[in-house]
Parts: C-alpha cells; structure tokens; sequence
C-alpha cells in the first residue's frame, strides 16, 4: 500500500489539506501523534477576527471567515461582530494606524463613536479613547474542531491514525514513515505539525526556524450576560467573549511555560494576572467572575511571522503547511490552496516558500 | 424498593456530628464531610441561583466543575461539593 500523500499532523492544516487532496483523487492518509484536533486547533480561544489579523494575510482571512461561517453550527460558529478598544491616546494612534491598514487591505473595519459603543456593549468601561469595530468578527467553538474534522475525514473515507508519532522518515523511491503502528509508505508527505515541525523537518535533515508561543486561555464561571461580541484591545494582548452558557473565554497571546518537545504548556500566574485585569479594566463586573480554568496552547511561528506553505527545501515530494498567523481563522482556507498546489493546480492566492530568506521584508 | 445487596448503613463509622448554618438556619453535619452531600441530606437543595435568569441551581457534577453548588463562606465564593463541613460554620446563598 502506497498512499499519494501521508500527511502528518491532524489538525486544521493537515485534515484540511487531506479533504482538498481526497476531493482531487489521492489517496491520502492522516498521522497524528495525539488525537486529531487537539493541539494548536482544539484550544486556541476561537476568535475569528479580521481586527487583529496581520495586513499581508487579510484576503486570507476573509476567505477563512466565509470557510467557518459555511461550517457554522457543527464548529460553533458565531458571527458576532467586534470591538476593539484603546484606553488612551497612544493606544489611539496604535488602533487608528493598524485598523486603517487592514481596511484598506479589505476588512471592513470602521470607527465608532462613544455612544455606538455604549448601545452595542454596555458594560464596558467608560474609559474608552477609541474603539474599532467589525461587524464580520466572531468566534467558533475549538474544542469541536477535533469532532469536525474527524466527522469530514470519515465522510471522505479518508484514513486516519491518532496516537501514532512519526519517528523516522527515509526517502528511497517513496518515503517511509517508522511510527509505533508501523510503516506508512507514501510518494509525497506533507508537514502539518504546528508547533512540532520543527523535529519532524529534521528527521530529514532540514532546519526549519520555527519557534513555538505558549499563549493562554482562560475561562471564568458562568456570569449574566455580560458581552454580546467579541472584544478585544488595540495592543492585542486581550480577546474576550462570552459564550452561550455565560461563561467567559479570555485571551490575548500571554504566554506561559515550557516547550513543545516537553509536551504541553503550563499555565504562568505572572502572565494571567495582567491579562486578567486587562480583562477586568476593560469590563469592571467581570471583578466578581471566578476564573475555572486557565490552559495554554502552542502557536509556531517563524522569524518573518509569515506561513511556511509550499515544498520543504531540499526534498522532493515533500511539503510543508504551518506557523500561519492567525491559523485557526486562515487554516480552513490555506488548506484548500496547500491541496491545490500538491494537485498541481495553481492555488486561488500565492502560497508561501518555506525556503525564503526569513529577514522581515522579503514578503 | 427491592434492596438487591445488604443494607450496610448501620455500619458506616460517622464523624462527630456537628452543626453549620446555611442562610442562617442550623444544619446537623458530620465533622469533614462534604457540605453538598450535608446540605443535601438535610433536604437544602437549593444553592444558588443561576446568574443568566436567577432560577434555582444546586449541586450538579458534585466534582467541581459546574459551579451549580457554589455558596459564600467568609465572604468568599466557594463550591461546596469541594468544601468540608466544620463546627459553626457560616454559609450563606452566594447570589
């Protein structure tokens, strides 16, 4: 048995590519070390903004958010529109510059006056200077991305294996892939690991600079409402919603401890508790919330803070697809393209070669 | 009711009986027991109110997590499933 593409990581990247890829006619096959959807994908706080995606990535996320919302329900989609606020004149001219950029790059973002703001969340402090707002902004639910794409891959007849770690790659004709339920036999492979790309591309011998964030999540006790969109701050260091059942998600990318080689995260309390009263400082009642819990995910990045999407230097047949600012949004989307390009068709928007100069600039 | 295996009530070795207080009326309890399962026994099922539209609420997952027997001690929000019942003490309706 020779599968077309074995891909490995089964996150949003990797299963995404595999739908795009089966729909092509491969025959595919999806390796996770853990169960599908559980890193990076399964506990990022969910936020689907266009406010706080980078400018170059922005017809991306567009596509991305149209990916979701197609998703809707089965991912807890939720289209809320948002806010994002600055609490003094430097934070002004910070939000006034970056959300004016991501206008012009196709977001329709727009400026709102104090009472705008005051009629659509109430709650929010009166220390407001300016605030943004994108009614396109809302959230999915990541804890179902894992079901999701399970459900899609199963659908597709796609194969799939949890709990089955690549441990060696040999490249003859076709690569082989050691893993602890046995050897998987492909002609091309695709990278889709997140943060752990890093040791996967160097079990060829190819160095990738990926370097793995440990944001924080946290989630408080069920409170009234409180919030109907998703807020967040001109720094980026707050994103907040409040789901259904009145519990709050709080984010923002602080970061907490340890590595991916370690396996997960762990929660810092030095980085949760500015985090929280950034959080707090923005919505006052949120002073009587009890926080339940507070876990961390990894998000990989490169040095230019720009995908790795396209061939992995140095080896033919295989592909790399990760450290995607802003992934969980563009993920369903940069997929579709990452199956096109190994289909051989051209992909509706550029990818981007994992074998740049990393120097800032070069995008 | 049909009882399917021995009745081993008698047999169960009890702490020393105490007394708390819930919204000021006594309850009887057992020195470290769980004060979800005494108020229970004693019939208080009704612990909180829901913060959304503030119908009654008591204790769900009894594991910590639902936060559906949360009550106030000492002016602090605790859960009771994960709170030891002691001599005098105060708990008080959280909301």
């Amino acid at each position: 048995m020779i599968y077309d593409t074995a891909i490995i990581g089964g996150g949003i990247m990797g299963c995404g590519s595999a739908l795009r890829l089966a729909q092509g006619g491969q025959r595919v096959i999806v390796l996770d070390q853990g169960d599908l959807g559980q890193g990076a994908s399964g506990v990022n706080a969910g936020t689907l903004s266009l406010q706080i995606k980078r400018v170059k990535l922005m017809p991306y996320a567009l596509k991305g958010h149209a990916c979701w919302e197609a998703m809707g329900k089965a991912v807890g989609f939720a289209k809320t529109g948002g806010y994002t606020l600055a609490f003094n004149a430097r934070e002004a001219a910070l939000l006034q510059e970056r959300q004016t950029l991501k206008a012009q790059a196709g977001a329709p973002i727009e400026f709102v006056s104090n009472n705008q703001l005051r009629n659509g969340e109430p709650n929010l402090t009166q220390q407001v200077v300016s605030a943004s707002y994108c009614a396109e902004d809302g959230y999915a639910n990541a804890s179902l991305t894992g079901q999701y794409y399970l459900g899609k891959l199963r659908d597709a007849g796609i194969e799939y294996r949890e709990r089955c770690e690549v441990t060696a790659i040999e490249r003859d004709k076709n690569f082989k892939l050691t893993t602890p339920q046995g050897t998987i036999n492909a002609t091309r492979i695709l990278l889709a690991a997140g943060a752990w790309l890093k040791p996967l591309a160097a079990l060829m011998d190819v160095h990738l600079p990926v370097q793995a964030r440990v944001n924080t999540v946290t989630v408080t006790e069920r409170m009234p409402p409180l919030m109907s969109t998703v807020i967040g701050h001109a720094t980026g260091l707050l994103t907040m919603k409040q789901k259904a059942n009145g519990t709050l998600l709080i984010g923002g990318g602080w970061q907490g401890l340890g590595t991916p080689q370690e396996g997960r995260g762990r929660v810092s309390v030095d980085t949760v508790r500015p985090n929280l009263a950034l959080a707090q400082y923005a919505v006052p009642a949120l002073g009587t919330a009890r926080i339940l819990r507070s876990w961390t995910g990894f998000e990989a990045n490169v040095p230019d803070f720009y995908p790795l999407a396209g061939v992995l230097p140095g080896v033919e047949g295989a592909y790399v697809l990760g450290c995607v600012r802003g992934g969980y949004t563009i993920g369903p989307y940069i997929s579709q393209l990452m199956g096109d390009y190994i289909l051989g068709r051209e992909p509706e928007l550029p990818l981007f070669d994992p074998g740049r100069d990393f120097k800032e600039g070069t995008i | 009711m049909i009882r399917l295996v021995p009745n081993h009530a008698l047999k169960i070795v009890r702490s020393a009986p105490v007394v708390f207080t819930f919204d000021g009326q006594s309850v009887e309890g057992h020195a470290g027991e769980n004060l979800a399962g005494a108020l229970l026994r004693a019939g208080r099922l009704h612990l909180r109110n829901a913060p959304a539209n503030g119908g009654p609420r008591g204790a769900f997952c009894c594991m910590g997590l639902c936060q559906e027997c949360t009550v106030r001690i000492d002016g602090q929000v605790v859960e009771a499933c994960r709170t030891e019942v002691t001599q005098g003490l105060a708990v008080e309706r959280a909301g």
